[in-house]
């Protein structure tokens, strides 16, 4: 069913034609144009993000050849999103992003958790319970597997058994120089991953991911792909990775795809069918105020040209591109330079635990 | 590890560098191996990347908690190149170092278990000791080695990394009192404890943009990344970066007078490497290779003594996050030191642990990410 519901969607994608006109802030959308331009920006303003050429017989031929997609790798996730603590507190703290405009068909609502939570678990002491992820293919055996990805299932195959034989102690003599894993941080407050798991008895570990953005060209938005790696850099399982998805996106818009860009590997992605409304929505809400402050900005100094600040506090240091012409004495408001940075706080929303958004960090 | 006593030396430690393996690594080890190599057990080049080790700032535990990150050494499907430093980037980010390696795979899990392994980590490693003195080129030094046995129907991949290092006898060590510092704060202790026209063993806010720019420009005009350089003091504001291979034992030799608070000063010229770890005290794994190299090339007493810097940092820090980098000042133990005179290959070590930190090797399943009917089901 699902491989019948993959053709579909490639087919789709192949005959859906590429977006020309900017529509940003009427729809949420952007052309692949914008696109680069705004991964441009991002990987220029926060260089862990660099562009992919990917495999090149998958390449798309409305993106430059080199810049298919973004990565950013390693990224940290220090926590499972199943084990923050969720209380009522939080529930009021919830932000309902609501569409109700005359436009969309009413009732399209996006719940974003999590929003301006504070950490209400000092020092992580209270050990969250970890929710049963629902896994069609017998839930606790499939999660057995992944942990560890050595306790395999010994029917499947027998020469198995045999690896922890291979041990083979006498390769190597003790070596006085090498750093025994996980020692070694004592003194100071940088710690190991491994020590917080220990410390704290919170099923606390470090886990990594390599995030991708790709640009979707049916739904005209970026798209997000995520593979994660165990503190031991073991791919994850789906199931594993489902649990760094917040509850209400786990098992609904969170499925794992053919990366596009890859002749055959599988990524979890987050459905992209409503990025446009949604950010529609938050770039309505930008722009409104970034508006208010360049007219405001605008008045104080009528004569000064320099209007073009992205939020007032990051005043941009990249060099200015021309602007359009005619929109000289406009007000600009918002620009499309600006989009993936917004999509990643709307993606932190749905990954809680994956620091995504790095542009939180100052 | 327990905090020595004021002032006496402590061996220096490196943090293994562990491996990573991308799951398109293996997809396109199962292209090769059906299409390719078939039967052949032939070794095959490929190359891999490993980046600086990270620190995090816990936002979500109280006070200032930092979780360390360390680097890895990643191989994906770009690793298959023409090229062995080929990778699927446009460019190599900064802070990334590319290695080179050797990938062997097997037919069998009999023939993968019953290898010489030893035989083949020595070929690997006389590898990288010839190309030390043939070629003088730093090119080879983090040179890696994985022998895989891939289970094609079952999606299960076992794999066992190594990464040759010379072991260093005597070994090098760093003052137990001042041992690792913050590139930075180094300086600024310097300066304020009165070491005179900022020697200590750090570098200004200036100097570390001043290395980060020029390792940038190193990636990126063409001529290859810098996993080893030199860092050359050329004022109060900039420094020099040059490739490990422009070093001068005459013009480089580090001298200083510091005492076990890091007060005096210290002129010369400093080692540097990209360090994939992210130990406070333990410097990264590739350093192993850089100081017997070293070694090997320039014996004497001018190299008994250095300073170095692992290089930890992708960008200029913003806001409260410092830099990242470390400085350390290491000594060598008494006597001569490894491959010094006759030429002799020192011992190697550096099979990947398991684990269960175990000289073991590893497993990846990727079935749940492959095989098509466990996928179906998942996307019900």
């Amino acid at each position: 069913m699902h491989a019948i519901q993959q053709q579909y969607w490639s087919i789709r994608d192949y005959l859906s034609p590429v977006l020309r006109e900017s529509k940003f802030k009427e729809h949420g959308r952007i052309t692949p144009e914008e696109f680069v331009a705004a991964g441009d920006f991002l990987a220029y303003k926060f260089p862990v993000w660099t562009w992919e050429k990917g495999d090149v017989s998958k390449a798309r031929d409305f993106l430059p050849t080199d810049k298919q997609y973004l990565i950013t790798r390693g990224v940290p996730c220090l926590r499972r999103a199943t084990s923050l603590a969720y209380t009522d507190a939080d529930e009021d703290a919830e932000r309902l992003l609501s569409f109700d405009d005359a436009t969309d068909s009413g009732g399209d609502e996006w719940v974003e958790t999590h929003a301006g939570r504070k950490s209400n678990m000092p020092s992580a002491s209270n050990p969250g319970e970890i929710a049963d992820i629902p896994d069609v293919d017998g839930g606790a055996d499939e999660l057995s597997t992944g942990v560890g990805g050595m306790s395999l299932k010994q029917e499947e195959i027998p020469a198995l058994d045999d690896i922890p034989d291979m041990e083979e102690d006498d390769l190597e003599e003790g070596d006085e120089a090498t750093a025994a894993p996980k020692t070694a941080v004592t003194s100071s407050n940088v710690i190991d991953p491994s020590q917080i798991e220990v410390a704290t008895g919170n099923l606390l570990q470090v886990r990594t991911y390599d995030v991708m953005i790709t640009y979707d060209k049916y739904y005209q938005t970026p798209r997000i792909w995520l593979i994660g790696y165990d503190e031991n850099r073991i791919p994850l399982t789906p199931a594993q990775i489902f649990q760094d998805i917040s509850a209400e996106h786990a098992s609904k818009t969170v499925t794992i795809e053919p990366f596009p860009h890859q002749a055959s590997l599988q990524a979890a992605s987050v459905h992209p069918c409503k990025h446009a409304s949604v950010m529609k929505k938050v770039i309505e809400r930008m722009n409104n105020s970034v508006v208010a402050e360049q007219l405001a900005h605008q008045k104080a100094s009528p004569k000064e040209k320099e209007k073009k600040k992205w939020f007032g506090k990051k005043s941009g240091n990249k060099d200015e591109k021309p602007s359009a012409p005619g929109d000289d004495d406009e007000v600009e408001g918002m620009r499309v330079d600006f989009y993936l940075v917004v999509f990643l706080k709307f993606i932190a929303s749905i990954v809680p635990t994956i620091e995504v958004d790095s542009t939180t960090a100052f | 590890m327990t905090t020595p006593p004021p002032g006496t030396p402590t061996i220096v430690q490196f943090t293994p560098l562990p491996s990573q393996t991308h799951p398109s690594f293996w997809h396109k080890l199962t292209e090769l191996k059906l299409d390719v190599l078939k039967l052949s057990d032939a070794e095959v080049e490929i190359g891999g990347r490993y980046g600086v080790g990270r620190v995090f700032r816990d936002r979500e535990a109280a006070g200032e908690k930092w979780v360390g990150v360390g680097g890895s050494l990643g191989v994906d499907e770009g690793s298959f190149g023409g090229q062995t430093t080929t990778t699927t980037t446009t460019s190599v980010p900064v802070g990334t170092a590319v290695a080179r390696g050797i990938v062997k795979n097997f037919n069998t899990i009999e023939e993968f278990k019953a290898a010489d392994k030893s035989k083949i980590f020595n070929q690997v490693a006389d590898k990288i000791w010839s190309s030390i003195h043939t070629t003088k080129s730093t090119t080879l030094l983090n040179t890696f080695l994985v022998i895989t046995y891939a289970d094609l129907k079952k999606y299960k991949y076992f794999y066992w990394f190594a990464f040759p290092a010379f072991v260093s006898k005597p070994a090098w060590y760093i003052d137990g009192a001042l041992g690792w510092v913050g590139a930075a704060a180094a300086a600024a202790a310097a300066t304020t404890t009165g070491g005179g026209g900022g020697g200590g063993p750090g570098y200004s806010h200036d100097q570390l943009k001043s290395i980060l720019d020029q390792l940038h420009k190193s990636a990126h005009s063409g001529s290859k990344p810098l996993p080893y350089f030199l860092v050359r003091s050329s004022g109060t504001t900039t420094v020099d970066v040059v490739p490990v291979e422009e070093y001068d034992p005459s013009k480089d030799r580090y001298t200083d007078t510091l005492d076990s608070t890091g007060t005096g000063t210290g002129t010369g010229t400093a080692i540097g490497f990209i360090d994939p770890s992210a130990g406070e005290q333990n410097p990264g794994w590739p350093l192993r290779n850089l100081l017997a190299y070293i070694r090997a090339l320039y014996p004497g007493d001018s190299t008994k003594r250095l300073k170095v810097v692992c290089w930890r940092d992708s960008y200029v820090p913003r806001g409260e996050d410092g830099w990242k980098s470390r400085v350390g000042v290491i000594t060598l133990g008494d006597g001569d030191g490894t491959g010094v005179g006759d030429g002799k290959r020192p011992d190697a070590v550096g099979w990947e642990k398991n684990v269960q930190g175990k000289l073991s090797p590893r497993v990846a399943d990727l079935a749940p990410m492959m095989d098509p009917t466990r996928l179906a089901n998942q996307a019900v």
